[in-house]
Parts: structure tokens; C-alpha cells; sequence
């Protein structure tokens, strides 16, 4: 049992932590992109702006200036700042939930990207300054884990970053297979960016050795069973968390969110590579946004904005 | 930390010592450390500018202030005196009126005041127990003794930082802090949580205690937060909770569910937009109905803030020997009521000299402090005490004493005053220790912290074996 403006608050922080995470990794990958060959560099920065959610830089463009509105431009929804800043205003929201250890991290790394000489320090070295926004979220993630009890307020925060996380790596895949593009050979340099932008290359070459093929990284992305962030990973976790929440919320049964993360995982676990590729891959990553945007609603509904009226005590 | 002769007093010895044996530099670092530590846990309050809300940390000195235990068992004895009567005052003016009646408190000042709510009328109080959590602003005089400058007994806020000042000393000065014999405050919340407990009604067992909160831009937010999550106690909003059959439910993630007590650290006027201030969206409708059919407890109860008006302070030794029959432990500081038209010619002929206050304002708003005003401010503010004397009082401008602070690497002597907070439930108790307020500027008197003051550890000393009072 928690505030259902709690329970929200927690989701919230959740997803703006995992937003924070990859649009700063999309961010450092864009930017080490370009000291290569120009074509890539153009090519790496759209799939980096575009996984984003931002409209496409003006030609000509400089690199710099893209990754500098995607970590500090306040208008930008999605931007690493923004995302911190919310998260944190959820935080405070819930500061008596969360415990020391998981705040100081989270206030330390809001500290640090908002402070006067953060843009300064970005711009001097801002591959170092995005490698310690990550390693910080990292430590976040593990503060919160190892201290907080891992009840109904960890699995709402939990909730949060898998169906971020399932959404982000579905745009990313959209980006760069979607519209029939699945089946275009590509450029090698490009696609360990891809990789790295799913922070997979290195699980990648382990799994498939050093030949990168558009074919494989999907079917690593969307299928792997053990990597993090695949979405095959993350949707399992959406339905373990949720099935989670269900029996400390309502003492067991199905409800409408986990009756819609079981049938994405189903979707997922019983798909068939070799079908897939006989179309295209947008069918099925259009299917996923989707699917986490039913879930997240079903979740407000049953927990966050549910109607008085049905929940009146006996 | 010295006394008349310029020779430190014995129990500043320690601290002074370990004080003058730390180079400027090292004294600067702790205090930067302090400083970040206070940011990084978010030990903050808002302040509201022009453009946002911003947070700061309210500046901390590192100098402990020390009070011997013989002191403090006078400031004990006399704070629960005083808070027991102004309970009785607060059931009686509520009650049956007998004060009034006996005319030793002028019926119009208490039934006239603006924080009278007639709706408290007849309304049973378990314990008699109005203010729950009282702070009570105490100052040392010239005489060495210390005195009531005004009770709080609406929500009084800085318990947080007595707690965070409390442990940012045991990490600065370990060594020092264990050889002195320092009595504990960390009980505070449990202390709380019991005195909350008891409020409830003995047929709910296990009651469910929450802290209301009017929410993150309040400038208290994070003590709000921090007790809650120091008492496990949910920290909620009013938009949380909703009254249903004059029951108060809140929202959780399981449907709706009973809340016992409240907590609430929002004013009177904005807890229930039915009851008080139609414009509130802080508040829950239909809470004050549920209170008045005793289905949950509001404390403070509201109303307690008749008690802490700046003219029924002028009372309350007289409050105190009318239901206790005892001599007042603490004493008041000469007050001057304007609404006698006697007093209100002295106060007009003696503006320069005197603090005059506006009787409804707090947080250092709406005064006058004589000594310090230009002529055309002293006329100003006269034009308003003569258009509405029954809204001021005055008093004499008082010495503040002083205590060392650290001040750029160096210790500097600064004004201060004391805020001791008692708990009062089925019993009454008064933590062994306060928040120590410091008007930073140097020769300012103001130490409220939304006029740039600061605060620093209050160390209450036991002698040998005293006690630790339960409630």
C-alpha cells in the first residue's frame, strides 16, 4: 500500500532517469562519431537526434551544438537536463520514500549539471562530462537497489525505467530499420555506432563475434533473452514488475496493465526471426510503442487516477 | 563562551580549546564541508524571488552553543508550565470561558482576534492537548536569564534543522562532542509519532498518522519530508485525501484508505476550503466536519493560534497564575498593549526606543525596531498604530545576548536566540535541546531565516545521570 501519488511519482522517476541515460549515451556516441569520416558522422547524428525525439538539426549543423541542445536545452522534453530535473522534482516529491542514499545521488548529479560551470565543462571535455552523467546514473541505480526495500515504491521505480527503456530501444530500432530500411547493407563504422548507442556492442561481440550485420544487431536488440536492453529483457521485467505491484496492491489476480505487459512479452518471446525478416521489422517495433503506451495508461487507471467511486471502503 | 572577566566559561572549555587549536583555513574547509553536505542532502529552504522558487541551505555556524544543565532544567520546568496553561487557556476560551468571565483576559482581545475560530467552540480535545508541537522563541536578557519572547503554537517549523545541525557537529567535532556529555535529541521523531498516537481515539488501534503537507514550494518542504520519513508516516497533500461519510480517506495504490491523524503543517486557513478560506486548493473539504464528529484529530488543533497572538502574549503570566496558581518560571518581556489608551500614549512617545509589532504578522513582517528606524519610518508606522492600536503591541528594544561564530575563518560574536520545541499529548515534554537562531550580519538582530538568518547546534549538557524523559 502507497500513495497513489507516490506509486506515480516513483513511475515517473523511473523513466526520466532511463531518458536521462540514453539520450546522454545517443549524445557522447554523436559526438565521437564525428572525429571519423563526415558521411558517418551525418548518418550517426540523425539516428542520434531522431532516437531523441528531436526534430532533425539544420544542414550544416555543427555536431557540437546538436549534443549541447540535446543535454542542456530546457525546452527540450527529452533533453539529459530536463530529464534529471524532473526526475528530481519527482524525488522531492517523494523524498520521505526514497532513501538518503538514492536521493544524494540523484540531488549530486543535478547539482552538477545545473551548476554555473557545467556548460564550461561540457564544452571543454564532453565526452568525459556525459562518461560521469552515466557512471552517476549507474550509481543511482545501485544506491537504489542495494538500499531501498524493494517493495511496491522499487517496483513502481522500476516499472518506470523497463518501459522507458523498451521504448527508447524500439525508437531506435524504428530509426534505423524502420521503413523497409532492414534490408539495406550498411555501412560497418555506423552500425557499431548503433551498438553502442544501445550501449551493446560489447555483449554483441561476445554473442556474434566481430561480424556486425543489420540482421543480428536486430535480432539481438529485439530478442536477446539475457541483455538488459533488449526489449525482449525489458518487457519481461515490465510483466514481472507489474505482476509484482498486483500482488502487494491488490493481494493477486490479474489486472488490465499486467493482462497488456503479458501478451507484449508473449508477442516478443514467441516471435520468429526468420518471419520477421521476410517483412520488415516496423510492423512489430510500431507494435511495442504501442503496447507500452496501453500499459502506461492501464497503469494510471489502476492505480494513479482510478475513480472514487469503485474504490470505496466496504 | 566568555564570561564578565573575559575568562571562558568552564563548560566552553572543550569547544574552545579545539576551537583556537584549528588554523583559520581548517576552520573554513569544515565549514565548507558542512555547507556542501547541507546541499547535497537537500537540507533546504525556498525562497521565492521575482522569477522562481530557488532553494538554499540555511547557513550553519559550527560553533556549538552549550547550556549547562542546571539552565536547562529551568527552561524545562518553565516551558511545560507555560504550555500547560496556555492548553488550559486554549480548552477554557473554547470551552466553558471562565477566564473571560473572571475578566482577567479582556473578552473582546481573545473573542475579537482573527485566529479565534468560533467553529473550535465546544469541541472536545483529547488531553486538552491543543498545541501538539509547540517552538517557543526564548532569549537570554542582560540579567543572564532567559525569557519568553513568543510562542509558537500554530505549525512551528526548525526542528529539522536542530536535528541536521546535531549530526553535522558529531561529524565536525567527534572528539569533542563525546567528552562533553551532550543529551541526545535524536528521539525527537519517535517522541512525535507517540505524542500524534496519543491524539487518536482509543478505538482505533494502530492508528494511521500522516503528515500534511501544502507541498515541494513550501519553504518548510523539507522538513516536512524528513519528519515523515522519520516517523514512516505518509507525507501527503491535500489533493491525496478525500472526506467521504465525514471520514478522512487517502489515496493509495490499493483504493482508499481510514487516516487517523494529521499532522499538518498547513495554517488554519487553508485546511479545509469549506470550513475557512474558500480559495485554498492546499486543504481537503469536509475535514473540519470529520474532526468535529471526531472520525480523525488535526493537530495542531486549529484555533491554537488565539494563544500566540502578540496581545494575549501581554497575558500569559497572569494566564499562567490563574490556572496553575503558580508563580511564572520563565518571564515575558515588558510588553505594551496599544489598545489601552495609556500604554498606547507611551508607546507613541517613545517610538524611538521601543519594537513596535503588528499583532497577526510573524516571520519578522510588519515591525518597527525603534533604534533603527529613520524619522520618516517612525512616523509612518505611528500613522498606523494610531488608525488601528488594537493591532500592535511594543516592547523594548532588547539586547539580544551573543554567542562566537564563526565568521570568515575567524569567531566573531553574533545575536542569537533560542527555539526549544515541546511535544504535548497525553504527556508534555520538552526535547533536550533547540535551534539556536544567529543574526549573521554583524550588530543585526533579525534572525528569522527568510531575513538572512542562520542557525547553529544547541548542546544541553546532563549533569551525571539525568534521565531521559518518556513520554
Amino acid at each position: 500500500m502507497m500513495l497513489a501519488r507516490v506509486a506515480d511519482s516513483l513511475y515517473w522517476m523511473g523513466r526520466y532517469i532511463e531518458r536521462a541515460e540514453h539520450v546522454a549515451r545517443l549524445a557522447d556516441i554523436m559526438l565521437t562519431a564525428t572525429l571519423d569520416r563526415a558521411v558517418d558522422a551525418g548518418r550517426t547524428q540523425e539516428i542520434a537526434v531522431a532516437a531523441a525525439g528531436e526534430t532533425p538539426p539544420a544542414p550544416g549543423a555543427l555536431p557540437m551544438q546538436a549534443a549541447r541542445r540535446l543535454v542542456f536545452d530546457r525546452s527540450s522534453a527529452g533533453g539529459v537536463l530536463s530529464s534529471l530535473a524532473r526526475a528530481r522534482e519527482n524525488a522531492r516529491q517523494v523524498r520521505d520514500q526514497i532513501t538518503t542514499e538514492t536521493w544524494e545521488r540523484l540531488n549530486l548529479l543535478y547539482l552538477k549539471v545545473t551548476g554555473e560551470t557545467a556548460v564550461d565543462l561540457f564544452d571543454m571535455g564532453a565526452s568525459a562530462f556525459l562518461h560521469d552523467v552515466i557512471a552517476d546514473l549507474h550509481l543511482f541505480r545501485g544506491a537504489a537497489d542495494a538500499t531501498m526495500s524493494h517493495g511496491e515504491g522499487f517496483r513502481f521505480l522500476m516499472l518506470g525505467v523497463y518501459l522507458e527503456r523498451a521504448n527508447l530501444i524500439a525508437q531506435l530500432l524504428e530509426v534505423c530499420f524502420g521503413d523497409g530500411r532492414g534490408a539495406r547493407s550498411s555501412d560497418h563504422v555506423a552500425e557499431m555506432n548503433l551498438l553502442r548507442m544501445a550501449c551493446a556492442l560489447e555483449p554483441y561481440l561476445r554473442r556474434y563475434t566481430a561480424e556486425i550485420e543489420p540482421r543480428l544487431i536486430l535480432e539481438f536488440l529485439l530478442f536477446d533473452e539475457e541483455f538488459p536492453r533488449s526489449i525482449r529483457f525489458a518487457t519481461a521485467r515490465i510483466e514481472e514488475n507489474l505482476g509484482g505491484i498486483s500482488r502487494l496492491a491488490r493481494g493477486g489476480g490479474l489486472t488490465a496493465p499486467d493482462r497488456l505487459a503479458g501478451r507484449l512479452k508473449a508477442r516478443l518471446e514467441f516471435a520468429d526471426m526468420e518471419e520477421l525478416r521476410a517483412m520488415d521489422a516496423s510492423a512489430l517495433l510500431t507494435d511495442v510503442v504501442a503496447d507500452c503506451a496501453r500499459i502506461h495508461d492501464a497503469v494510471h487507471d489502476a492505480y494513479v487516477a482510478y475513480s472514487l467511486e469503485t474504490r470505496l471502503p466496504a | 563562551m566568555h564570561d564578565a572577566e573575559g575568562e571562558v566559561r568552564e563548560h566552553y572549555a572543550a569547544v574552545h580549546s579545539r576551537l583556537t587549536s584549528l588554523s583559520a583555513e581548517a576552520l573554513a574547509e569544515r565549514q565548507k564541508t558542512l555547507e556542501r553536505s547541507f546541499l547535497l542532502q537537500g537540507v533546504t529552504f525556498t525562497v521565492y524571488g521575482a522569477e522562481s522558487a530557488t532553494e538554499r541551505i540555511i547557513p550553519t555556524d559550527l560553533v556549538p552553543r552549550i547550556i549547562p544543565a542546571a539552565e536547562w532544567r529551568t527552561i524545562e520546568a518553565g516551558l511545560t508550565q507555560r504550555l500547560q496553561a496556555l492548553n488550559m487557556f486554549l480548552a477554557d476560551v473554547y470551552g466553558d470561558q471562565r477566564i473571560l468571565m473572571d475578566g482577567v483576559v479582556p473578552r473582546e482581545l481573545v473573542l475579537g482576534a482573527p485566529s479565534y475560530r468560533r467553529e473550535m467552540r465546544r469541541l472536545y480535545v483529547p488531553h486538552k492537548a491543543y498545541a501538539n508541537v509547540c517552538g517557543s522563541d526564548l532569549i537570554r536578557g542582560q540579567d543572564g536569564r532567559f525569557a519568553v519572547l513568543e510562542d509558537n503554537l500554530r505549525v512551528p517549523s526548525g526542528v529539522s534543522y536542530m536535528l541536521a545541525n546535531r549530526d553535522a557537529a558529531k561529524r565536525t567535532f567527534p572528539g569533542v562532542f563525546q567528552s562533553s556529555n551532550v543529551r541526545p535529541i535524536e528521539r525527537y521523531p519517535d517522541l512525535l509519532l507517540a505524542t500524534l498516537k496519543s491524539m487518536a481515539a482509543d478505538w482505533r488501534p494502530n492508528p494511521q498518522v500522516v503528515v500534511l503537507t501544502p507541498g515541494v514550494y513550501n519553504s518548510a518542504y523539507y522538513e516536512h519530508a524528513y519528519l515523515a520519513r522519520l516517523m514512516g508516516a505518509p507525507l501527503v497533500e491535500g489533493r491525496d485525501l478525500v472526506a467521504y461519510e465525514n471520514m478522512i480517506y487517502m489515496r493509495t495504490t490499493t483504493g482508499l484508505r481510514r487516516v487517523d491523524v494529521i499532522y499538518r503543517r498547513v495554517d488554519d486557513d487553508f485546511i479545509d476550503p469549506l470550513a475557512f478560506r474558500r480559495d485554498s486548493n492546499l486543504g481537503v473539504a469536509g475535514l473540519f466536519n470529520a474532526y468535529r464528529a471526531g472520525n480523525v484529530v488535526i493537530c495542531n488543533a486549529p484555533g491554537t493560534g488565539v494563544a500566540d497572538d502578540k496581545a494575549v502574549y501581554a497575558y500569559v503570566p497572569d494566564i499562567i497564575r490563574y490556572y496553575l496558581g503558580e508563580e511564572p518560571i520563565l518571564p515575558n518581556i515588558e510588553t505594551f498593549l496599544c489598545r489601552e489608551p495609556a500604554q498606547l500614549s507611551h508607546v507613541l512617545a517613545n517610538l524611538d526606543t521601543l519594537v513596535v509589532k503588528a499583532v497577526g504578522a510573524s516571520g519578522g513582517y510588519g515591525m518597527l525596531v525603534g533604534p533603527h528606524a529613520s524619522a520618516a519610518e517612525r512616523e509612518a508606522f505611528a500613522e498606523a498604530v494610531r488608525a488601528d492600536p488594537a493591532n500592535y503591541i511594543a516592547q523594548p528594544t532588547i539586547q539580544l545576548s551573543t554567542a562566537p561564530c564563526l565568521i570568515d575563518g575567524r569567531l566573531e560574536p553574533r545575536h542569537v536566540d533560542l527555539r526549544p520545541f515541546i511535544l504535548s499529548g497525553e504527556k508534555i515534554v520538552v526535547t533536550p535541546g533547540a535551534l539556536t537562531r544567529v543574526a549573521l550580519r554583524r550588530g543585526s538582530l533579525v534572525v528569522n531565516s527568510s531575513q538572512g538568518g542562520g542557525s547553529k547546534d544547541t548542546w544541553v549538557l546532563a549533569d551525571g545521570d539525568a534521565p531521559e524523559v518518556r513520554p
